[in-house]
């Protein structure tokens, strides 16, 4: 299913023609010498009667606009923001049990135990869903699987105690800064499936890691550090990998699963504080809801020329003519 | 162009005669060396002037004809002159003429190739300076050049004393017998048995340095480390240039010769007068004991310093753990070092008085053994800073590779740049919960590579002072000095001229003066300045800075030549 409807040609954004009245083709048209004054052609191989600055009226006639331009439909956009949600969503709840885990409400062992079920969940999931296609095209096998697994187990288990001493003489607002501005950049160079130049899931992927391994030290013991550097690999990175392949095969389920978690991070947030929950509802609901809206309102100021002419670009360095 | 005549002022009161010297065709001017005097034949003068030739490679001919009137002009005597172009013919012929009551000469110019008369120049020189004196600034092909290096390569010609009976009788300068004193010529005999036993010793020492044994690989390595080695082995060079039996084949190589002989003999008589001066009274002992108290005070301080480094120095952020293990393993290294001495202390003394004895060898071999005991005392300090900069190494490439990982980025090594690359879940991570580790101990191990790198610079400011005072013992040019403070014609830096007199119609008359224009003291230090063995740093500043920024080790400077090799 795909979320944009690509027509080129359709009525609303049909290509406009300017300039004179059709005239005939100059290239094909021979030139009469006799009676008419010679007409003017697009080519460089000619002498023409003509300034060199000239330019003819029939120049215009291959303007279009808006050849490029995309319809959406607001459904459609609504369920691409999805992905959107699903990223805040981690972000807040990873932000919750790490509070839980500071005012030491919720033990490690607990968390350790539900995400080790989650886990395993997931990973029955993963190849339940496409029935082991995607394990056959990647090549990667269970002792694969197992290896990874187990160095993110061991090296975590054996630096949470370095962890813990890591931060401890700087100072917890520099910490929650540094935390916050790495989110932040999590959240921003995100793979949300758009083709642009900032995207990066590897810069991604590492803020996130670098944000928890800072906050972990600023828990009480070592185990505490060790869950919660798990439950960011597992949140930040194993979640969104198995939510590509959710969103692909089984749609339906995909949106019934964003809405719980989101329902989920708002609950726990309201937990903490109500306010902070209420304006989390409110940006969840305005990214879902208000932003496709918006983008589809705005399709419609859409102004782009095209031709068949090149933009001038200076392509080398011209500041040798200068002196 | 007018013809310039060179004639020397010791001949402008010879009798009458013949000019005797050498025509410069591509400058056209004469250099005139000697004259000669009646009675002559004919024959013998060219027999003569062609054995000059075969010596000094340089030929010589009769230039014309001088004649020295005392009252008024002699008839027959000018009559005999001009028959002599017709025996000795040589294009073009010189006729001089001085009257004593004139001022003026009389110069007249026979048998030009283009037959017009020309004008004459008379330049008159000292023949001594001209032929002592060495040009300096002057290009190979310049007229002065030439001239200068045709009377220094006849000075055979001034050899022959004017009371000899000979064939022939000429004037020219001579030297009024100071440079061939007694003891100038005892010296001279006595050098030639002395080179012999200074070669011989050099090559028994030289013998034994190249045995294999010593050569053999922990010793060369310890040889390398020491400037006293260094030192001794220049030293020896020295002495084998200045051994070899052969006459120095040009001026640069003899006044090498001569500053090395001199610059031995200086630095011997210091070091003497030091030893000399250390071994009065009870100077080594007290030396000795102050010695070790000083080396007990720098390893007290350098505990100081580690304990507040152990705290948290200047509230600066520190691990507290890492800071304290780096703390523990310098304060063992400390503590090793101070049991060392306290070891070393009762035989101090003993080992001192036996190096004092090395000062006789000279100065500069007592000040690398200074340089070399301070390196020995800072032994620890060398240690701390050589531990720091691995440590403070490692975590620099540690951390801009793994910021590259954080990138998403590798070092590309076939194409010497920055790839983009994609990398697994687990590398990642790793990559990233080391990168935070090292990111936030890198402040400790800064701090303590600082802190070392400091104390290490000042002690390799202060070998280098010591280093600077042995490399200017050794290759100041104390003869070239000498030569420019007592006899500053010997080394000029260009001529000048002075006018006479000038009348229209008579020869225009210069005098040329060798010793007005002496090579500045500046141009002789930077012409005779002798080679120096030490390699100076070969990096500049920016990239000394960029080495430390990095945490590579800077070794003494030699190291870094070896490794070039």
């Amino acid at each position: 299913m795909s979320p944009v409807l690509q027509n080129p040609n359709s009525e609303l954004y049909t290509s406009v023609r300017c300039g004179a009245s059709a005239p005939p083709d100059p290239a094909s048209a021979p030139p009469d010498p006799a009676s008419d004054p010679p007409r003017w052609k697009k080519v460089l191989y000619e002498r023409q009667p003509f300034p060199d600055n000239y330019v003819d009226r029939s120049f215009l006639e291959e303007l279009r606009k808006n050849i490029y331009v995309r319809r959406y439909s607001y459904w459609a956009v609504v369920f691409e923001s999805a992905m959107v949600i699903q990223q805040l969503c981690s972000v807040c709840s990873f932000s919750v049990v790490w509070w839980y885990m500071d005012q030491d409400l919720l033990s490690p062992q607990k968390l350790c135990g539900v995400g080790l079920a989650f886990a395993l969940l997931g990973y029955l999931l993963f190849d339940a869903v496409d029935s082991g296609a995607g394990r056959k095209e990647c090549g990667r096998t269970r002792w694969d699987d197992l290896k990874s697994s187990l160095v993110f187990i061991a090296f975590t288990y054996g630096f949470s105690p370095v962890l813990k001493t890591l931060t401890e003489s700087i100072s917890t607002d520099t910490i929650y800064a540094m935390s916050v501005l790495m989110l932040i950049g999590h959240l921003v160079f995100f793979d949300y499936g758009a083709n642009a130049a900032v995207v990066s899931s590897t810069v991604s992927i590492n803020m996130a890691i670098f944000a928890s391994v800072c906050l972990a030290s600023r828990l009480p013991r070592s185990l505490h550090a060790f869950t919660m550097v798990t439950f960011a690999i597992q949140i930040f990175a194993l979640w969104p990998s198995l939510q590509r392949k959710l969103r692909a095969y089984t749609p339906r389920t995909y949106i019934c699963v964003t809405f719980h978690f989101a329902l989920f991070s708002v609950a726990g947030l309201l937990s903490i504080s109500g306010v902070g929950a209420f304006l989390f509802f409110l940006l969840l609901t305005s990214v879902a809801f208000i932003c496709p809206y918006y983008l589809i309102r705005l399709q419609l100021f859409k102004d782009n020329i095209h031709g068949p002419w090149d933009e001038a670009e200076i392509m080398e360095d011209l500041s040798r003519f200068l002196d | 162009m007018a013809i310039k005549i060179f004639f020397p002022t010791s001949c402008s009161a010879a009798e009458n005669g013949l000019l005797i010297g050498r025509w410069l065709e591509e400058h056209r001017s004469a250099v005139i060396l000697a004259t000669l005097q009646f009675p002559f034949i004919p024959a013998n003068v060219k027999e003569y002037l062609g054995q000059l030739e075969q010596v000094t490679g340089m030929s010589l001919s009769v230039l014309g004809t001088w004649s020295h009137s005392k009252a008024e002009a002699d008839e027959k005597m000018e009559n005999f002159l001009g028959e002599l172009s017709r025996i000795f013919r040589h294009s073009p012929w010189l006729r001089m003429a001085r009257e004593s009551t004139s001022k003026f000469w009389d110069c007249r110019i026979e048998r030009l190739e283009d037959g017009a008369s020309e004008d004459v120049v008379l330049v008159y020189y000292d023949q001594m300076k001209v032929m002592l004196s060495e040009l300096h600034s002057a290009s190979e092909h310049s007229e002065i050049a030439a001239m200068f290096n045709t009377v220094a390569k006849n000075q055979l010609l001034f050899a022959n004393d004017k009371y000899d009976e000979g064939p022939v009788k000429l004037t020219h300068w001579q030297s009024e017998g100071m440079e061939a004193s007694i003891i100038v010529e005892l010296m001279k005999q006595a050098s030639v048995p002395v080179c012999a036993v200074l070669s011989f010793f050099v090559a028994v020492i030289t013998a034994i340095c190249s045995l294999r044994v010593l050569s053999g690989k922990p010793l060369s390595f310890l040889w390398n480390k020491l400037s006293t080695c260094e030192q001794l082995g220049k030293r020896l060079e020295n002495l084998h240039v200045i051994s070899r039996p052969e006459k120095a084949p040009d001026h640069p190589a003899f006044m090498r010769k001569a500053s090395i002989v001199l610059s031995l003999l200086i630095d011997v008589v210091l070091g003497v007068v030091l030893m000399s001066w250390l071994y009065q009274g009870n100077r080594l002992g007290q030396l000795a004991n102050a010695l070790m108290p000083v080396a007990d005070r720098v390893a007290l301080e350098l505990q100081g310093l580690l304990q507040w480094l152990m705290g948290a120095p200047a509230g600066l952020k520190m691990n507290r753990a890492l800071d304290e293990v780096l703390g523990r393993f310098f304060m063992y290294h400390i503590h090793l070092w101070i049991s060392y001495i306290r070891l070393m202390s009762p035989f101090i003394e003993v080992i001192l008085w036996y190096i004092g004895l090395s000062a006789c060898l000279g100065l500069s071999v007592a000040l690398s053994i200074l340089s070399d005991i301070i390196a020995l005392l800072t032994f620890h300090i060398y240690c701390f800073y050589v531990y720091g900069a691995r440590l403070y190494c490692l975590k620099m490439h540690g951390l801009s590779s793994l910021w590259r990982l954080f990138r998403g980025k590798k070092w590309n090594v076939l194409r010497q740049r920055v790839d983009s690359c994609s990398y697994d879940l687990d590398q990642l991570f790793l990559g990233t919960l080391l990168f935070t580790i090292l990111l936030f101990l890198l402040p400790t191990t800064a701090l303590y590579y600082l802190v070392f790198t400091l104390l290490r610079l000042i002690i390799i400011v202060v070998q280098g002072v010591i280093q600077m005072t042995i490399d200017l013992l050794s290759t100041v040019p104390f003869y070239a000095l000498l030569l420019r403070l007592c006899r500053s014609y010997r080394l000029a830096a260009g001529v000048k001229f002075q006018m006479l007199e000038q009348k229209s119609g008579k020869p225009l008359r210069l005098l040329m003066q060798v010793n007005i224009n002496p090579l500045p003291y500046g141009q002789v230090l930077e012409t005779y300045r002798l080679p120096s063995r030490r390699c100076y740093p070969k990096d500049s500043w920016g990239s000394l800075c960029k080495k430390l920024f990095f945490g590579e080790v800077i070794y003494p400077w030699k190291q870094k030549k070896n490794k070039q090799q």
